[in-house]
């Protein structure tokens, strides 16, 4: 639908509801250029081609060079006429022509951002070749890409298969004047030309339609059906090119405002023709729609249209997330969210992404209603399902303040709201029926009707249905979150005895549910959160009894890690008022240090959280912050140097915070004058109070300060370099990060992409190495020394010798009787030639005679 | 070009050559010349004594050039100069004196039959005598009972020479036989077709060993040039001077032995003659009357390496070259002729013969200071190509071919370190490639032999040289490349390549004393994996020296985990063996003890449970001594000097039990892996 015919239609509109548009928004919508409109002037009809460029690939066109978009008219335009002439000459020529044209690419398809895409012509193009198809095809490209990626293949395959045949009915035809007898060969032939005709005809009734469509929506409505009754055709191909041509379609008319369905009186009231007209097309297009939708539900469920059908619901909530049906919609793109087709998921988790993203578009509505579909489907699936489907959630977007003052704001704005849409819609409100007759409930009904209109097109939200919306938005996400908490603390346990499953497979949620619990941390209500560290903490791995073995749970290291730092997050975030006791996450992560693996888990969640639990942390207790200061020293040595420097980061901290633990740089004779339970420090502890790390002494320092890492090895002297200073003194610092950006500074991934350094020229002195060797032991140059058996090597001369001989003999020999052999031969030869000189002769002879 | 010819110019001048006509001629024969040899050698391998080893070999040379996509340019660019370098003047036939006698020998003619020969080749040789024969009969039958046809015969067979001849000229004088004429021709005295017995060379060996001035020498060295170059044109006049199989033996063997001698008194020059000294003489009268007797030996011994198809002989040839390496350096062109064929024999899979061209390359190398530079990139080339196929077999080879390496980038640390520079930002370059890619065939060229073997060989080299020179820039590059190696390839498919890039790590801590987290790398070997509970009917081996990349079928074999254990328990007691004095071992050992532990209680693999519990124990007992050395102690551990002096005297006894037994591991497992050298 144009920018003309769309706002024509609007002005249509305004008979019936005229509040419905406000007068600002024209001058919003119609950015027209004045080249547009130059352009505009010149042929009535080009409204087709000029929908292809909407404001904002204009603007960005514009954007980027200035006097683009009269290019871009100009180019249209030339290319709108080309086809012109094309579809005018060569109409015949299409439906016979081997340069025939996927249907689907017949339609302009248009794309996300509305820009139409003539895939037909380009490829018409590409066949004629110029050299113009690329640069179109680069032009449309970024905005193309999406839907001619989708449409393309397939098209392509199809004219492959369409030639195929074709190929063959020419060779088929090629027999049959030949003289084939067999008449039902014939018949074979006849039916694969008459299905190869129907086809062929089916498309370029589709083209013919969809094009009318796009010309005159209004007044080729109808053809919408005949659309719909295609895409019910038996031969698959058709249905899914029919499928294809009304999303296109649809695309394109779905006006940005939601049809709703009359009431009695509404339809008893009389109306001009005009406003027939528009009803009888709204009423069309709901109906089709309506159709459409169900035809793509439906199919759905089979596999041959699976992905068709679902890409095309994608790509109607995509553009069209306002109008009507959209639950039912939402409904199915959710389903599909943790589908096992990868495309089918990557498509639908873009749809309900930009959907979140876009809120623009549909008010905040879609993104409840998705929210809530997609919680009451890990319910009914019992989380389990695919990771992505929780993924999306990260896309959501909440005002910061949404958790605090509503009380406040309630008293205050609605008043104010309902005066102001009092003052502003009374009036406007009044042309609608006659006035004598207004009802109270029809007053209210259309007020909010006009309500949502009014937002619809303003794009604006009322403050406090926004944040009622965002609450409810959240109370849905947080109810899937801890859903799924719940479900892996109960699973955990009892599925862990049954099998052993790898990490991660038996709770597929848990990690985005984490992510997204740390990201919305700051948004969880205070009344959950006691319930929340509870599970937290059962999910971390810990347990009351002691004596049990913390392998028993079935989350993986990194899980468990991000359970603690989540904890820690929420609590932190919350302004640490909660009265938790989260000593039992220290616990959890003293002894998960020990079971982390390099390439198992991931490094950068144990750094983050070194840095969420104990670089971040206030002033620590002594005890445990020197069991932390020698397990991290320790971890140190086994791992590397990314792991390493993460961890001397924390301990540096940790020194600096506790200057008592520096006693432990030094190595008193009795070694722990301040240890208190344990005299002898216990590596394998698995409490942090009982490890008796305050007894030791951090000599892993001294070896690390051989470390091959130069920043490994500095820091450990830094470290070192402490038990020289006094408690308040802290050593030059020489690494001011934290474990995390420590961590990934010296990560390989990072140092990879480092540029390669020179290695500097080498300055030695000549010194040349005498005759000694290096690299071979002498038991193996001893060997070579023994020099060869007088004998054998006789013997082997001789062989040699021998053989060499052999074969000059038997080359010349060879020679020998080659020439003798032609020799012999010759005289065949000879033999002939002789009887032809007798010949001769004789022949002259007789000559002679004669 | 320019510069070619004024290469070549120079040459002439030195070669007091007069027409460039017959220069010419004379680079058309070398061309031919080393093109003979090879036509020889394979003929040569005709019969059955032919040895694998060699053969593989060959098919790896010739097929060079294609593969060099392979080594995907980790080689060093050689020039291909060595054509025009090649050029060399005529094998030279020395003029003899007549005086020298000639002996009939009274030994029965046959007496040669009755040697070695008894292949197939001579009964062949035999039916076509007698074929021969039978056609000429019937041949003269015809001839007798038409005696036109002898004039027609005569005719055609006019015709087919003079049709030969004009072949010959036309493809450009590719025969070996024109090349001979020529030299006939130019030389003036056409080489003595006379007959050697067996008497004769016994003869001329003796007035040779009396004198080495004696005109026999020529005689001799002239009876060499045509036993090297026999077999070569099997209608050459040389063919028949060799009464029997006896005296191609007396031949080559007292003139290889002898020459050396003779040569360097003739030219008195002691065993320590180095180039400098043979460039001074070059000027002499001395070496007027000398050199071309030179260089007909040297020229001839390499056409017979060339020729030569058994190992032992070669070997035994290239032993008695050695002794007159220095000789070469008055010839460049000839020189690096040899280089040529040493490089191809010390790839070729024998040990002796690969060991004896060795050493005669490292001779070359230190004493022809101009081919060093051709020595190591063409050591560096064959060390890479001989790696493009490692298996069980070559494992060994291989690792001489480094220790060899090493041997010979130790001549000239400087001038290697520049190479090793070059070599290894190669190596880092390919890794950056793949780790931004990760595009599977970026990561091909890492993941083969070629590559981690070219890594190999400069850890080797860093092993040898790090205590004597500053070359740790060097070190750093190498480390990072076999960490982002060990990163790129993770998981357990890897396994035997991340073992070996920790062994690598193993011995660069080792000869640099830094700290290398050699644990980090190794869990995935220590973990515990589910075993496939396949009965496994037939066992198979596994040898990590020879794998890279372990085959998906095996990766839950029993096989498989026990390799993996023990190579695991291996390196890490290396790692441990490196650090058992140091004063914090017992926390180095605190983390990979915990691991063992948990890995001995679980796994199901009743072989392992010994092992594992062995260095458990050991490792305990080496941690509980430290622990109770360190109690007594009173340093900090900020005390670096008092750190690094902590139980020295210990380490030097070597007489903990640690060490014993690391040592016993590091026997046991020498058989399997490489040789501790």
């Amino acid at each position: 639908m144009g920018k003309r015919s769309g706002s024509k239609r609007k002005d249509k509109n305004k008979v019936i509801l005229p509040p419905e548009l406000p007068p600002e928004i024209d001058d919003d919508e119609v950015d027209l250029s004045d080249e547009d409109i130059a352009f505009y002037a010149t042929d009535s009809s080009n409204v087709a081609p000029f929908r292809r460029f909407d404001k904002k690939s204009i603007d960005r066109y514009v954007g980027r060079v200035a006097g683009r978009d009269e290019g871009e008219v100009e180019r249209l335009y030339e290319e709108r006429q080309k086809r012109k002439a094309t579809e005018s000459s060569g109409k015949p020529r299409e439906d016979d022509d081997g340069l025939e044209v996927d249907p689907v690419d017949a339609l302009p398809t248009k794309t996300l951002q509305g820009e139409l895409v003539y895939n037909r012509a380009k490829k018409a193009r590409c066949e004629d070749n110029t050299g113009g198809v690329k640069s179109k095809a680069q032009e449309n490209g970024a905005d193309a890409k999406q839907s001619i990626k989708k449409d393309e293949p397939k098209g392509k395959s199809k004219n492959k298969k369409g030639d195929d045949n074709k190929v063959k009915n020419i060779q088929s035809q090629t027999e049959v004047p030949k003289g084939q007898p067999h008449s039902n060969v014939l018949e074979e032939v006849k039916a694969e030309l008459s299905a190869e005709e129907l086809f062929e005809k089916k498309k370029a009734q589709l083209a013919e339609l969809g094009m009318a469509m796009l010309e005159d929506p209004e007044s080729n409505i109808r053809s919408l059906n005949d659309m719909l009754s295609i895409s019910n055709d038996k031969d698959q191909k058709v249905a899914k090119l029919g499928l294809l041509s009304l999303l296109a379609v649809f695309k394109d008319i779905i006006p940005s405002y939601r049809i709703r369905q009359l009431t009695e009186k509404e339809l008893a009231v009389e109306v001009s023709k005009e406003v027939k007209k528009t009803r009888y097309y709204e009423y069309t297009l709901i109906r089709c729609y309506k159709a459409y939708l169900q035809k793509l539900v439906s199919l759905e469920k089979q596999p041959h249209f699976y992905t068709v059908a679902v890409g095309c619901m994608c790509a109607l909530l995509d553009t069209a997330p306002h109008f009507n049906f959209r639950e039912n919609l939402l409904a199915s793109v959710v389903k599909n969210l943790s589908s096992s087709d990868d495309v089918v998921r990557k498509m639908c988790c873009e749809a309900i992404r930009s959907l979140f993203i876009n809120e623009g578009k549909h008010r905040g509505e879609a993104t409840i209603e998705a929210v809530r579909l997609i919680a009451d489907h890990v319910k009914l699936n019992d989380c389990q399902l695919h990771p992505d489907s929780i993924d999306v959630f990260l896309s959501l977007r909440f005002d910061e303040d949404i958790g605090k003052d509503e009380a406040e704001e309630e008293k205050v704005k609605p008043k104010k709201n309902k005066r102001w849409q009092k003052n502003q819609e009374v009036p406007k409100q009044l042309p609608v029926n006659d006035k004598k007759k207004t009802r109270q409930e029809l007053m209210s009904k259309a007020r909010e009707e006009v309500d949502v209109d009014l937002r619809a097109v303003s794009f604006t939200l009322d403050p406090k249905e926004r944040k009622r919306i965002q609450k409810e938005t959240l109370s849905a996400l947080f109810e899937t979150y801890f859903r799924i908490l719940k479900h892996s603390v109960t699973t955990s346990n009892s599925r862990t005895k049954v099998n052993n499953v790898s990490p991660g497979g038996s709770h597929p949620l848990l990690t985005p549910c984490l992510e997204g619990l740390g990201k919305f941390s700051h948004l969880i209500d205070v009344d959950f959160m006691g319930e929340l560290i509870s599970c937290l903490k059962k999910l971390s791995g810990y347990s009351d009894r002691q004596d049990e073995i913390p392998n028993d749970n079935a989350l993986s290291v990194s899980e468990r890690l991000q359970c603690c730092i989540v904890a820690f997050k929420v609590w932190r975030s919350n302004l640490e008022a909660l009265n938790v006791d989260l000593q039992d996450f220290f616990v959890q992560l003293y002894n998960l240090i020990l079971e982390y693996r390099p390439d198992r888990d991931h490094g950068e969640v144990l750094a983050d959280a070194l840095k969420t639990l104990l670089w971040e942390g206030k002033q620590q207790d002594m005890l445990r912050a020197a069991a932390f200061i020698k397990r991290l020293a320790t971890l140190a040595l086994s791992f590397g140097s990314a792991e390493a420097i993460a961890a001397l980061v924390t301990l540096k901290h940790l020194l600096q915070k506790n200057s008592k633990c520096r006693n432990m740089l030094e190595n008193d004779s009795g070694g722990g004058s301040l240890s208190c339970l344990v005299a002898k420090y216990n590596p394998e502890a698995t409490d942090p109070y009982l490890s008796g790390a305050l007894a030791s002494v951090l000599w892993e320092l001294s070896l690390l300060e051989k470390h091959y890492d130069i920043s490994v090895s500095s820091m450990a002297s830094n470290i070192l370099s402490m038990a020289n200073l006094n408690p308040t003194q802290n050593p030059v610092p020489i690494l001011n990060v934290n474990p995390l950006e420590a961590y990934r500074d010296l990560s390989m991934e990072r140092e990879l992409l480092k540029p390669a350094s020179k290695a500097l020229p080498l300055n030695l002195k000549k010194k040349r190495r005498g005759k000694e060797f290096v690299a071979l032991s002498p038991d193996v140059l001893q060997k070579a020394d023994c020099s060869v058996d007088k004998d054998e090597l006789e013997v082997k001369l001789q062989s040699h010798f021998a053989v060499l001989r052999g074969i000059s003999e038997n080359e010349r020999l060879r020679a020998e009787l080659n020439h003798t052999l032609s020799s012999v031969n010759t005289y065949k030869d000879y033999k002939k030639q002789k009887k032809k000189n007798m010949k001769f002769k004789t022949g002259r002879k007789k000559v002679a005679r004669v | 070009m320019a510069k070619k010819l004024g290469k070549k110019a120079r040459k002439f001048a030195r070669k007091n050559l007069q027409s460039a006509a017959k220069r010419n001629r004379k680079i058309r024969n070398q061309f031919n010349h080393r093109r003979g040899p090879r036509r020889g050698g394979s003929a040569g391998r005709e019969d059955g004594d032919e040895d694998v080893p060699q053969r593989v070999h060959d098919s790896t040379m010739v097929t060079n050039d294609e593969d060099a996509t392979l080594i995907h340019g980790l080689e060093f660019p050689e020039d291909d100069a060595e054509l025009d370098a090649d050029l060399s003047d005529s094998d030279g036939y020395l003029s003899e004196d007549p005086g020298c006698p000639y002996y009939s020998d009274s030994e029965d003619e046959k007496a040669d039959k009755d040697c070695i020969m008894e292949d197939g080749l001579d009964r062949q040789n035999d039916d076509m005598n007698r074929d021969i024969k039978k056609q000429k009969k019937k041949l003269k039958k015809l001839l007798d009972k038409d005696p036109e046809f002898a004039n027609f015969l005569e005719k055609w067979q006019s015709g087919l020479e003079s049709y030969r001849s004009k072949e010959v000229l036309d493809s450009d004088e590719d025969g070996m036989d024109s090349m001979d004429d020529d030299d006939d021709s130019n030389d003036g005295n056409s080489p003595n077709a006379k007959v050697l017995t067996s008497k004769t060379i016994s003869e001329w060996c003796q007035l040779v060993s009396k004198d080495p001035k004696s005109p026999a020498l020529r005689n001799l060295l002239n009876a060499f040039r045509d036993a090297c170059q026999y077999g070569v044109h099997s209608d050459g006049p040389s063919m028949q001077r060799f009464q029997n199989a006896r005296v191609f033996y007396q031949i080559i063997t007292f003139v290889l032995s002898e020459s050396d001698n003779v040569f360097r008194s003739l030219l008195e020059i002691q065993d320590d003659a180095n180039k400098g000294k043979i460039m001074n003489l070059r000027n002499s009268k001395k070496w007027q009357t000398v050199d071309p007797l030179i260089k007909s030996y040297l020229r001839n011994s390499l056409d017979l390496l060339s020729q030569l198809t058994d190992n032992k002989i070669l070997a035994f040839v290239l032993t008695r070259l050695r002794a007159s390496v220095v000789l070469f350096s008055a010839y460049p062109s000839t020189s690096s002729r040899l280089v040529k064929i040493l490089f191809r024999l010390w790839a070729s899979g024998d040990q002796s013969l690969s060991l004896s061209a060795f050493l005669m390359i490292r001779e070359v190398a230190s004493l022809l200071p101009d081919c060093l530079d051709l020595c190591l990139t063409k050591s560096y080339n064959t060390y890479l190509a001989s790696n493009k196929l490692v298996n069980d077999r070559n494992t060994k080879h291989i690792y001489f071919l480094i220790d060899c390496l090493v041997e010979l980038y130790s001549l000239d640390v400087q001038k290697s370190y520049e190479r090793a520079v070059t070599s290894v930002e190669q190596l880092n370059a390919i890794l950056r490639q793949a780790s931004k890619t990760k595009e599977k065939e970026d990561l091909r060229k890492i993941d083969n032999w070629q590559y981690i073997n070219c890594v190999n060989l400069w850890v080797r080299f860093l092993c040898c040289h790090y205590k004597d020179y500053n070359l740790h820039p060097l070190f750093s590059e190498v480390l990072q490349v076999i960490r982002g190696v060990a990163h790129l390839f993770r998981g357990t498919r890897y396994l035997p390549l991340r073992l070996r890039l920790v062994q690598m790590l193993n011995e660069l801590s080792s000869c640099s004393q830094m700290f290398y987290p050699i644990p980090s790398l190794l869990f995935d070997c220590l973990e515990f994996r589910e075993v496939s509970q396949k009965e496994q009917t037939q066992r198979t081996k596994i040898n990590f020296s020879s794998l890279l990349k372990v085959p998906k079928n095996l990766l839950k074999s029993r096989d498989f985990q026990e390799e993996c254990v023990l190579s695991a328990i291996q390196v890490l007691s290396a790692h441990f063996a490196q650090w058992s004095y140091h004063v914090s071992f017992p926390e180095v050992a605190t983390i990979p003890l915990f691991l063992l532990k948990k890995l001995h209680e679980q796994t199901t693999i009743e072989p392992l449970h010994r092992p594992i519990k062995r260095l458990i124990d050991q490792v305990i007992e080496n941690k509980d001594f430290i622990e109770r050395k360190r109690e007594v102690v009173s340093f900090s551990p900020n005390d670096k000097a008092s750190v690094d002096s902590f139980l020295q005297e210990e380490k030097v006894s070597r007489n903990t039990s640690f060490t014993r037994f690391y040592a016993s591991v590091a026997e046991n497992c020498q058989p399997k892996g490489r040789k501790t050298l």
